[in-house]
């Protein structure tokens, strides 16, 4: 079983404040608990399909200027450059 | 003025001038300022419909050449870019988030001159099936308001079956185009993945999800997904679909057809009304001269699991963007370090999605993907082969499409794992790809159920040849508004 600690250990590294904590934390245990049904599916010895596209197939990487000035929408910024809080 | 009207019935009525866009428009409006106080299937109208009813009007009379929608009023969920509207994903993240662009799909039907009447209500950032998760309150089911409408694309069913639109598009991640369709006893679709294109919906899992169209007929579903499937550039997942045209012979019916019914879709876990409406809809599909038999599929058991686990996942990824600094800002920068300011930037969302960003992140995490993630790609792998498999055997899976009648609200609220439970028949489609389509089968007690037939991947015309025979069959009565 999953521990509270662990669950509060990963939201915080979601840099997630937990307002109504033990809600949360319990549903959240609930809810993995429920995920160990995969440990009955058997299928240890499958192997996962991955879709692979060649470079080929994708889109031509070239600039296409937008017309809006989308930097507009922000709150925050300055000439071209978004604001965010200091990080230290 | 006959607002129940199909989408292909309000075209010809159009052209044969038995009433005005406009007419169609503003009687559709009055509708909606009529219920929708109640039912709460809209989250914002577009306020300049009836002036570009008028224009569509004007360039008729002016014999201008016109789009094939002649102005079929549209509702859009609201996870789904319109240009210049507000898209808020029913989060009080995106309150204030105005679109600058038009999703693919948007701009496709804009081009056909359908008119965008209003985004509708989901879950917030559709993680839901009930619509309960909205942070703008649930959306009420027109056939008994105290029950939920489904989701997460609750709105758009809601709008389309209580006339308040002739048609919708909604977004399926695990069931949430084909649930609310079917508590709301509409017609809706999850179409093979990369058939439609995602440019412009707002991303919750986007390995699985697709837009899907949502109607009162089938033919209507399948006009919709003429417009707005095919090939896009922005969206690199997108299949040539060579322009199919998925009306075209749409009443071939099933003869000879074979069909497989998945054992563990109708077994324990369904409600007796489902069940019974069930095995009356494969009478049906052998007196259209289908061949019925059961298939078991394994992995669907563990379908479920698989599925919030890659989802979960996925939204831990797509969901980081929300940091308050490229969307949000209702507070200022000063006196925050960079992680404090987007800890309180996340309290915006609510709890669903909190839930599930904790679970996104911990899931694939050192010391935990081996259990969790892995295992859950593993099943999506088997549950594919499985699928495909069968697909060699028949030509169509049919289940009920969600194993429960319509609910109270608050039924399951507090009970994850009955929540869980409700997509049980719904997200096989969505790891494996396929197309599924659910069609309004019958009321019980005045609650809707609504079957589910899948096809094989890129299979849509023979999946909605499928649909309208079973449609066909059917006589349901209409909801009292």
């Amino acid at each position: 079983m999953v521990s509270k600690e662990e669950i509060e250990h990963i939201a915080k590294l979601m840099r997630i404040e937990l307002d109504d904590h033990t809600v949360h934390i319990d549903r959240v245990q609930k809810m993995i608990e429920y995920f160990d049904i995969l440990d009955k599916a058997g299928t240890e010895s499958e192997e996962l399909i991955v879709n692979e596209q060649s470079l080929e197939n994708l889109r031509e990487d070239k600039y296409e200027p937008y017309n809006d000035k989308l930097i507009d929408k922000l709150k925050h910024y300055k000439e071209k450059f978004i604001r965010a809080p200091k990080m230290v | 003025m006959n607002l129940a009207i199909s989408a292909l019935d309000y075209i010809e009525a159009i052209k044969d001038g038995e009433f005005t866009v406009e007419e169609f428009v503003s009687e559709t409006f009055d509708q909606i300022k009529k219920i929708d106080g109640k039912l709460h299937a809209y989250l914002s109208l577009n306020e300049k419909v009836l002036d570009q009813a008028k224009e569509l009007d004007k360039k008729r009379k002016a014999k201008e050449k016109i789009g094939s929608c002649i102005g079929m009023p549209i509702a859009i969920k609201d996870n789904i870019c319109v240009k210049d509207t507000k898209t808020t994903c029913a989060s009080k993240m995106l309150e204030k988030y105005t679109a600058p662009f038009d999703a693919t799909v948007i701009a496709r039907l804009r081009k056909q001159d359908a008119l965008f009447i209003g985004k509708t209500n989901l879950d917030e950032f559709a993680m839901g099936t009930t619509t309960e998760f909205s942070a703008y309150g649930p959306s009420k089911n027109p056939w008994n308001q105290e029950y939920v409408p489904g989701g997460s694309s609750g709105g758009s069913a809601v709008a389309v079956s209580a006339l308040e639109s002739v048609v919708s598009l909604g977004s399926d991640t695990g069931g949430s185009v084909r649930n609310p369709a079917s508590f709301c006893s509409i017609v809706g679709l999850k179409p093979t993945y990369g058939l439609v294109s995602r440019y412009g919906l707002i991303s919750y899992a986007n390995s699985i999800e697709q837009i899907g169209p949502m109607a009162r007929t089938v033919k209507d579903t399948a006009f919709l997904l003429n417009i707005i499937s095919g090939i896009d550039t922005n969206d690199n997942t997108t299949i040539d679909n060579h322009d199919e045209d998925y009306l075209k012979d749409i009443d071939s019916g099933i003869d000879g057809k074979k069909i497989g019914v998945i054992s563990e879709m109708v077994g324990k876990g369904t409600d007796k009304e489902v069940s019974s409406a069930t095995k009356k809809a494969l009478v049906k599909f052998e007196d259209l001269g289908a061949k019925c038999e059961e298939i078991s599929i394994d992995m669907v058991d563990y379908s479920v699991a698989s599925y919030y686990t890659i989802t979960s996942t996925e939204a831990g990824s797509n969901l980081a963007r929300y940091d308050n600094i490229r969307y949000g800002f209702d507070f200022d920068l000063e006196g925050y370090e960079f992680n404090s300011y987007i800890a309180k930037a996340r309290r915006n969302f609510g709890q669903e999605v909190t839930r599930r960003l904790i679970i996104g992140g911990f899931v694939p995490s050192a010391g935990h993907a081996g259990k969790y993630f892995l295992k859950a790609l593993k099943v999506k792998s088997r549950l594919t082969k499985e699928i495909n498999a069968a697909f060699k055997k028949v030509d169509f899976l049919v289940a009920p499409t969600v194993p429960i009648l319509p609910f109270k609200f608050g039924e399951k609220l507090d009970d994850p794992v009955a929540m869980f439970l409700i997509d049980f028949n719904t997200v096989t489609a969505n790891l494996t790809g396929k197309p599924a389509i659910s069609v309004p089968f019958e009321i019980s007690n005045g609650l809707p159920i609504g079957i589910q037939i899948i096809a094989d991947s890129m299979q849509e015309k023979s999946l909605f040849q499928a649909a309208y025979a079973l449609e066909s069959t059917t006589n349901l009565p209409k909801v009292s508004l």
